[in-house]
């Protein structure tokens, strides 16, 4: 970590994820048929992630980690999620991939962050600020899920190109 | 004595080592099994491989999301195709007579109108009425009586032919006729005349000996075939408007196996070819399929005869919904016109084809998949309707009909997705009768939009295709949604003037009442 404000932007994603969550749910059993397929869309997301995460733990040159990508990927899927319509038949269909590819995307960016100097810094503070939104969020009325959605995933992909300017730069010297 | 108890002591300790050996050697395979699964979920190409298998499972198994429509008490009632909601004031689950007497006694005094419903497949509010009781028929549905020697059953109306099928199958008996489906009540498909792919045992109304009707003043009366009030002449194709069929005795037949016998044929072929099977081929039932890809359209066919092999069964089981999805998979595909619909025409014929020297049975037959039908697209919706033209009039109409539907509608509004060709036997019971005289019925799978003007337009095109079918000496189906206007509707059935002149007859309290009575008949 060589920037001060990178080193927020795990925060930034971590307590977001976790603030989304909740909005998440209840899009993804909107467009769940059965309870049945809502618990499957699940267990798809995490055997993605063990995946991911073993993607990151078993990768030889941790120093490209390309954590920009996941940032901007994460985002990519949450604007998606914002875009579709919701009453669309074949919508079970899309869902799944991008469970996967959340799933995926997650576990990678969770290997990345637990082996970071900040990481149980950053575990204390996330809980606290979770906190902290959440009773923020409790007087807000939820319009449509899918917005909060859409505008995290907005986020998502600031905080990707942040760390892609942030990195080049700061990688510039080193490459000289 | 020692010697023998050291023996035994030793056998005892030897049989103990050798179980704990055995233990300590499982447990070694377990650990060993154990360690290696726990190093293979550590290797990211195996729990890529898990993913790749799950999403798998997954996709296979994602439901069909099913229409959702039907009787409701809170909000709006609707049916099959939810294009007329209306609001009742009432459902009554049916599950005695003397209820259902009561509530028919009462109305007539107090003027409450009534509706009957089944599985509510009809698509026109023949089910229910504004403001009114709606009589759910659903529970109504206990298998009364089976008579092997007669081969006859007698069961309540509301019981479903899957419900028929499932208590006279061990008999080795099967119905005479019904739909291709068994997704519909035995009321409700009386009460429309319904008709399917057997060729040899006439209309359904003929199959019924006898009924137990609660008529429009609150009577139960037992009828049968010469009864001298005629009241089976108007009750079956009656759409609900002369009382509730309580239960009925219907005649059945052996449950026989069949050999699948598949054709491909010209459009104008067809007519010769299907007047030598009903005359001269040992076929009991039939139905085709008409071509509507672009490139084949109304040109092509394909038929499915299921031949007489002398043989019956007793065990074959009913088979359930098979290949859903795929089927859904192959309907979606041709949905989306053009070229994707020639695909999807290509595949039809490929798996008929497949069928040809197949055995069935007769019970089997009679039940064909539905729920790839399922159609839930909001803004659009798909309907069916039906058009009866005389035999010999076909191949003349079917170039006719080139005029009024386009071969490609990749970009139209209006879609024609499928045209099942059935026999439609000659009726001699029924008054508002579809078949005068013996007919082919086109079953036409529609989708359109269902803003203003995209209603305005399936409504002008299926109006010209009554416009045409009438002047082929034809007729079209009225379980579907209205689209025909009232004209059409007269001159389709020349009966509707005795049909309601006996209604007034037999209803005069105007009792029985429903959305498709109030816009053809009042
Ligand atoms: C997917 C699909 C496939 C179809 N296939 C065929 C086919 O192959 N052949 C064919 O002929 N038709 C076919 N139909 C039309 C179908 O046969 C009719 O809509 C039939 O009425 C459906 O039965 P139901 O139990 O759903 O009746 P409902 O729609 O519930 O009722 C139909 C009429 O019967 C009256 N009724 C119901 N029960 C009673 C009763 N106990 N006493 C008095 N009146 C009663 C109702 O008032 C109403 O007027 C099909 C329809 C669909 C949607």
């Amino acid at each position: 970590m060589n920037s001060k404000s990178v080193r927020y932007l795990p925060l930034v994603v971590t307590v977001g994820q976790v603030v989304i969550f909740p909005y998440y749910i209840i899009w993804l059993k909107q467009v769940s048929l059965t309870f049945t397929l809502f618990a499957w869309f699940f267990a798809t997301f995490s055997f993605s992630a063990a995946w991911g995460y073993r993607i990151y733990q078993t990768k030889k040159n941790k120093e490209q980690s390309y954590v920009f990508i996941i940032y901007a990927g994460m985002g990519i899927v949450y604007v998606l999620i914002g875009l579709i319509k919701n009453s669309y038949e074949y919508l079970p269909y899309i869902v799944l991939p991008l469970q996967v590819t959340l799933g995926l995307l997650q576990g990678y960016f969770r290997a990345w962050h637990s082996e970071q100097d900040t990481y149980h810094l950053h575990a204390v503070h996330h809980y606290l600020i979770v906190g902290f939104m959440m009773i923020g969020f409790s007087f807000t009325r939820i319009i449509s899920p899918v917005v909060f959605i859409a505008i995290f995933g907005l986020l998502l992909c600031l905080c990707g190109f942040w760390d892609f300017i942030r990195r080049g730069k700061l990688s510039e010297p080193k490459k000289v | 004595m020692t010697v023998e108890k050291n023996i035994r002591f030793f056998s005892v300790a030897a049989l103990y080592n050798k179980i704990k050996t055995m233990k300590i050697h499982n447990m070694t395979i377990k650990g060993v099994t154990m360690q290696r699964l726990m190093e293979l979920l550590k290797k990211p190409w195996f729990l890529g491989s898990l993913v790749v298998v799950f999403v798998a499972v997954v996709l296979w198994n994602i439901p069909i999301e099913k229409r959702k429509y039907g009787l409701s008490q809170g909000s709006l009632v609707t049916d099959y195709t939810g294009l007329l909601p209306q609001r009742v004031e009432r459902i009554v689950k049916a599950e005695n007579r003397q209820d259902l007497q009561r509530i028919v006694k009462e109305a007539n005094k107090d003027g409450q109108k009534i509706s009957v419903a089944g599985l509510q497949h009809s698509q026109g509010g023949h089910t229910y009425y504004k403001d009114g009781v709606v009589l759910d028929m659903r529970t109504f549905n206990r298998i009364l009586e089976i008579d092997e020697q007669q081969k006859t059953i007698r069961v309540e109306a509301g019981a479903s032919w899957e419900d028929v099928q499932e208590a006279i199958q061990p008999h080795g008996l099967a119905l005479k006729v019904t739909q291709s489906q068994s997704i519909f009540t035995i009321g409700g498909s009386l009460s429309v005349n319904a008709h399917g792919r057997d060729i040899r045992f006439g209309s359904m109304a003929e199959t019924v000996k006898e009924m137990t009707l609660l008529t429009p003043s609150g009577e139960i009366k037992t009828i049968t075939r010469d009864d001298p009030d005629d009241w089976m002449k108007y009750v079956f194709g009656g759409y609900g408007l002369f009382g509730v069929i309580l239960d009925v005795t219907l005649e059945l037949t052996e449950n026989d196996i069949y050999t699948i016998h598949t054709e491909q044929l010209k459009t104008d072929q067809y007519e010769t070819y299907f007047n030598e099977l009903l005359t001269h081929r040992n076929t009991a039932m039939h139905y085709a399929r008409v071509s509507v890809a672009p490139s084949t359209f109304l040109d092509e066919m394909v038929v499915v005869n299921y031949d007489y092999t002398e043989k019956q069964d007793h065990k074959t089981v009913l088979k359930k919904e098979q290949g859903v999805r795929l089927s859904k998979i192959a309907l979606d595909v041709g949905r989306q016109g053009g070229a994707l619909e020639d695909l999807f025409w290509g595949t039809q014929k490929l798996y008929i084809g497949s069928l040809d020297g197949k055995e069935i049975t007769r019970n089997n037959v009679m039940r064909s998949e539905s729920t790839f039908m399922e159609y839930t697209k909001p803004g659009r919706v798909e309907v069916l309707q039906e058009f009866f033209v005389p035999i010999h009039a076909y191949g003349d109409y079917i170039n006719d009909l080139k005029q009024i539907i386009p071969s490609n509608d990749r970009s139209e509004d209006f879609k024609v997705h499928n045209i099942t060709v059935r026999y439609a036997a000659k009726d001699e019971v029924t008054t508002l009768n579809y078949a005068k005289e013996d007919m082919l019925g086109l079953v036409v799978l529609i989708q359109h939009g269902l803003k203003e003007d995209e209603i305005a337009n399936a409504t002008t095109l299926i109006q010209n295709w009554t416009r045409l079918t009438l002047e082929h000496g034809g007729t079209y189906y009225l379980p579907y949604y209205r689209y025909q206007t009232k004209k059409q509707f007269r001159d389709s059935y020349p009966g509707w003037e005795e049909f309601v002149e006996e209604k007034l007859r037999k209803d005069p309290n105007s009792v029985f009442q429903n959305m498709f009575y109030e816009h053809y008949l009042k």
